[in-house]
């Protein structure tokens, strides 16, 4: 098979500071999530009621929260939550939605085109909050059902990029010679739309699973979170809140984590859409 | 240059609208001397107590709105009310109730003996549709003897109906105005709801027609908040006076350590109850159950998930009932007698779970448990059930639970033990039949059975109390008369005077 | 000409087509939510004779389909019922919450605004420069922050530590001193997050406008670049943003519910929760219904808009 276009910018470029950035605060957040499958200072769910509130220290690096839980294991095994919350949200998205805009970008079916992307638009009409509120109605609150519902309402974003790319490839000529050639639709597909919009479905991704993330924290602080006690910064945060006049630091930590991870994502997304796209970069 | 100058031009509105805005900033609600803000976090659905369940419409109607005949006390006392007296025959079937003279409904009608008729028949009929109405079922007749006099005849005595007189069921309505219950409310007290604005306040406005002691604060409103943090900040820049139930414990220091600011400490009637399913599941087995007691650090429980506020009770009866008795020592903390009770089980790696309503109470009294479980080997899978309607649905009504965490908050909800149907899933004959006697015996009958029964569920271990929810208000130090306990359904405002 | 025409019949069939699919699926939606309305209304020691009639009153014994029929029936008629737990006419009700949010989220997109603009045109004229690198920057970290603890950080500053502003509240426009001390912070919070968002939109339209051939000539003709930018440069941009924000509309009018409970305030996102809780569906249905309606023609005007203002889109 030829080699795609695409590959052909990415070897030439150089990696951007975004880039960079980006990768190394999402590192920071994965780094954290690996650690916290072979250590954790405490047991992040165990409650002692001797050691409530404590400040920073020798003890606990990052001190406990009102159950006396230490606030260090919690942020490293919040990070599981974070990357599983962007994973599931996103991945949802993506498998759904990538498909969708191919097909409808291929079928030689109008109506079909114009069914999935009107459905599309219908989709794009449900906020992502509502639709998460309305499945923890409906399945009850938990992390999983949560992020389907913003995979969900994220599926148009990635039918829409998905869409365009494969008709901007599908004008291409070698695409207009495989069809010649006679390959299958389902092979064309496969071999040559793919891998050309694979790229800015990676970006999407990366900006999407911030938004993910975000999510989690504002559903949490609803109460259509991650279920307790299982550690997660948006839940962290909203537990917190109340001791923002004793114990502001408590609030601090989530946050923080909270904004590697988002602002990590975003700058990778940035970063690779540079790297991936460089008629955009040009035009900076 | 150019993008400074631009800068500045797209800036310039946004200083005036920061300007304009703390300009008008200064703190006014509730600053003149007879209005009161009063901050509760469940706002009524709607103003109709006959047809909807829950406190938050009696919390801001009764008595303030609404009257009995009989009232209580702070410390649980029968005090008159509409009735300025009364008598009881010596069959105690029989209540004879002279009424207060010249008392007007806020429609301008006349409370009298018929409306008193009107009333309690009304609590019969399919017009009432609350699970309390319950508590009229007993009354066989009401006489209207003259326009201030009423005889009530009781199918059976009951020591309880005078008691059950003084909640939501005793309130007297006019004949013409039940008309529009959900949204005008109608009554003798000393205020009528003026103003409600949605989703965020009710403001009620004093009568000056009033029969009795004109109440200080000429204008109420009870505001509503969703978050804790918010009502405390609210009550910290001076927006609201009275913090009527906190719902954010831990956050107390920073009133109790501030001069502005006065905490009041009471008890309530709401039970913290970790309910077992006695009926079905790993927790039929008595030995289990008392495992889970045995392995509980009620003391650490109440620490940390409340900031230590609420008084550990060892059984269904707050300290406020006549018949309570202090069954605290009955299940000592003792992790090791709790691993040798599931030993004797035989269900090592017990796993259960616990159904929790999504209320702060209940989550982070939920996690210390699961945590204590675990320390004896039991593995408790918290599901968070969305309050009230999946709670409702999924573990009162199909039982579908091993463990949950309610309070309960009726006055006298103990007699649920006798009831085999209820969640619990409790069936003991002896129990049943020593509650049903306590309500038809003398007075000191009803404390010996009830005594019993309080103990027979407790040696059953037919549930944990966790601990009894405290009553927890903060007001401007200047404010004195707010409510020292909540053992009624009713914030009464009645008497909050401002220095 | 006529193309045109039938591209617009075309749009509004789909848009009716659209908003009578979402009737469907919001309905189908309220009909498998676990919890009975009647039986909330009841509380815990209902009798069951007692929830029979109570779903009698309220209708909830019927068929689906009936159930179905008679609310989309009012929907055309612009009723869209009485709430179970209330009593009232839910019409009135959402549109009392709508107004208080329809300010806050207007104010917010001010704020957005006026922060949005100037910085993103800003960065994008200074895009290779520190200043750019700046602003960029800081508007990622805008859009990092959570936007509940920016406002619970802006409450603590300029409510409790300052004594500025209230903490929250709502008090409505005909006070209007009390009411814009209200507004301030919420709107900020909002605006603030939203600011940073929309400023990476304004910066890459710029961008893109200081590339096309027009602005070029004007500059090499010797207009001074400021004049340039205004007359037509942030026109131009000014398409592709203020579609950004009609397509968010409806994103930012339930996003703000997680704001109207940090700041206590009564608007539809409140509303929306409180509903939910208490399975008072009618109120529910009302206001997806309304939101994705809303979604829907923002969306219809916007595709109308870019068939009538753009001509190579006409006749595709």
């Amino acid at each position: 098979m030829e080699p795609t276009r695409q590959d052909q910018r990415t070897r030439r470029r150089p990696l951007g500071p975004t880039f960079v950035v980006g990768a190394a605060l999402v590192g920071l957040v994965v780094l954290f999530a690996l650690i916290s499958f072979v250590w954790t200072p405490y047991d992040p769910t165990r409650v002692d009621p001797t050691v409530r509130l404590v400040g920073p220290g020798a003890e606990h690096w990052l001190g406990t929260d009102k159950f006396g839980r230490d606030v260090f294991s919690q942020l490293l095994v919040g990070a599981r939550t974070t990357l599983f919350v962007g994973f599931i949200a996103v991945g949802v998205a993506a498998v759904i939605g990538t498909p969708l805009g191919i097909l409808a970008a291929m079928t030689r079916w109008r109506v079909l085109s114009e069914l999935v992307m009107r459905g599309n638009d219908l989709l794009l009409a449900f906020p992502a909050l509502l639709l998460a509120i309305m499945f923890g109605a409906v399945f009850g609150a938990s992390t999983l059902t949560a992020m389907i519902a913003i995979g969900i309402a994220t599926v148009p974003s990635f039918a829409r990029l998905a869409r365009s790319g494969t008709l901007q490839v599908m004008a291409t000529e070698y695409i207009t010679a495989a069809r010649v050639a006679g390959r299958s639709t389902l092979a064309i597909a496969w071999r040559h739309v793919l891998p050309n919009i694979g790229a800015v479905v990676i970006v999407q991704a990366s900006v999407s699973f911030a938004i993910a993330v975000l999510a989690e924290a504002a559903l949490s602080y609803l109460g259509f979170g991650t279920v307790p006690p299982t550690p997660s910064w948006g839940r962290m945060l909203q537990e917190s809140q109340q001791f923002i006049f004793d114990k502001p630091l408590l609030l601090l930590w989530p946050a923080l984590a909270i904004a590697v991870a988002v602002l990590g994502f975003n700058l990778l997304g940035d970063g690779l859409r540079d790297l991936l796209d460089p008629r955009l970069e040009e035009r900076r | 240059m150019l993008s400074k100058r631009l800068l500045k031009v797209m800036a310039a509105p946004l200083a005036l609208l920061l300007a304009a805005c703390s300009a008008g900033s200064t703190a006014t609600a509730g600053s003149t001397d007879t209005s009161l803000v009063v901050a509760f976090a469940v706002e009524p659905e709607n103003l109709d107590f006959t047809k909807t369940a829950g406190a938050a419409i009696p919390q801001v109607l009764l008595n303030n709105v609404y009257e009995g005949l009989v009232t209580v006390d702070d410390d649980g006392k029968i005090e008159p009310a509409l009735a300025t007296k009364w008598t009881v025959s010596d069959d105690q079937k029989t209540y004879d109730f002279t009424l207060r003279d010249g008392v007007t409904f806020s429609n301008g009608d006349k409370f009298d003996a018929d409306a008193v008729k009107f009333s309690i028949e009304r609590v019969k009929s399919a017009e009432w549709t609350v699970a309390l109405k319950s508590g009229m079922d007993v009354v066989e007749k009401v006489e209207v003897v003259s326009p201030t006099e009423v005889k009530v005849v009781l199918s059976k005595p009951s020591r309880d109906w005078l008691f059950r007189m003084t909640t939501r069921i005793g309130a007297m309505f006019s004949p013409n105005g039940v008309a529009d219950l959900a949204n005008t409310a109608i009554g003798t007290g000393p205020y009528e709801v003026a103003k409600w604005t949605r989703g965020d306040s009710i403001e009620l406005k004093a009568r000056d027609e009033y029969w009795g002691d004109k109440p200080a604060m000429k204008s109420v409103t009870f505001k509503y908040f969703d978050d804790p943090t918010a009502m405390n900040n609210a009550l910290l820049t001076g927006s609201v006076n009275v913090i009527g139930s906190m719902q954010a414990p831990d956050s107390m220091s920073q009133f109790k350590n501030d001069s502005r600011f006065k905490v009041i400490e009471g008890i309530t009637n709401g039970e913290v109850v970790l309910s077992f399913n006695n009926a079905a599941g790993p927790l039929q087995d008595i030995r289990i159950r008392k495992a889970i007691k045995y392995a509980l650090d009620r003391k650490a429980i109440v620490d940390t998930a409340w900031n230590g506020y609420g008084t550990l009770i060892g059984s269904m009866v707050p300290p406020t009932d006549p018949w309570y008795e202090d069954l605290t020592g009955l299940y000592p903390h003792d992790p090791e007698k709790a691993k040798s009770l599931l030993a004797e089980a035989g269900t090592p790696n017990l796993e259960l779970r616990l159904r929790l309503p999504n209320i702060p109470y209940a989550v982070a009294a939920g996690q210390v448990v699961k945590s204590q479980l675990a320390d004896v080997g039991i593995t408790a899978t918290i599901d968070l059930l969305e309050f009230p309607a999946r709670w409702l649905d999924v573990v009162f009504k199909q039982h579908d639970y091993d463990m949950s965490i309610i309070q309960h908050v009726e006055p006298r909800d103990i007699a649920q033990f006798g009831n085999a149907t209820y969640y619990f899933g409790y069936n003991n004959p002896k129990v049943q039949q020593l509650l049903a006697e306590a309500d038809q015996g003398t007075a000191e009958q009803q404390n010996t059975d009830m005594k019993a029964a309080a103990r027979q569920i407790a040696d059953d271990a037919a549930a944990d109390w966790l601990f009894l929810f405290p009553y927890l208000a903060v007001t401007d130090a200047n404010l004195s008369g707010v409510p020292k306990n909540a053992i009624t359904e009713s914030f009464d405002v009645t008497s909050i005077t401002r220095s | 000409m006529s193309n045109s025409i039938r591209q617009l019949a075309r749009r509004a069939l789909i848009l009716i087509a659209s908003a009578a699919a979402a009737s469907v699926l919001v309905f189908g939606f309220m009909s498998v939510l676990p919890g009975d309305p009647a039986e909330i209304a009841l509380g815990v020691n209902a009798t069951p004779d007692a929830v029979a009639s109570l779903r009698a009153e309220f209708g909830t014994d019927r068929p689906l389909y009936v159930q179905y029929f008679d609310w989309a029936d009012g929907l055309l008629r612009w009723d869209f019922g009485k709430s179970y737990v209330s009593e009232t006419a839910v019409g009135p009700q959402i549109a009392d919450r709508l107004a208080v949010t329809a300010w806050l989220v207007g104010a917010a997109i001010l704020v957005a605004l006026l922060i949005a603009i100037p910085l993103g045109t800003l960065s994008a004229l200074r895009h290779r420069r520190f200043t750019g690198l700046v602003v960029s920057g800081l508007s990622q970290l805008g859009i990092a922050v959570p936007a509940f603890v920016m406002g619970i950080a802006l409450i603590f500053v300029f409510a409790i530590k300052l004594g500025l502003v209230p903490s929250g509240g709502w008090t409505p426009p005909t006070e209007p001193g009390k009411f814009l001390s209200q507004l301030v912070l919420p709107a900020l919070s909002l605006g603030l997050i939203q600011g940073a968002m929309l400023t990476r939109y304004v910066r890459s339209a710029i961008l893109e406008v200081l590339r096309e051939d027009y602005m070029r000539t004007a500059r090499a003709k010797g207009a001074s670049s400021m004049r340039t930018l205004f007359r037509h440069g942030l026109r131009n941009a000014s398409i592709p943003v203020v579609t950004v924000l009609g397509l968010h509309m409806t994103t930012l009018l339930i996003g703000s519910v997680v704001i109207e409970r940090v700041f206590v305030i009564p608007g539809l996102g409140s509303l929306l929760l409180d509903a939910v809780a208490n399975r008072d569906l009618l109120v529910v249905q009302g206001v997806v219904m309304l939101l994705v309606i809303a979604a829907l023609t923002i969306n219809f005007v916007v595709d109308v808009l870019y068939v009538v203002l753009d001509p190579r889109l006409r006749g595709s």
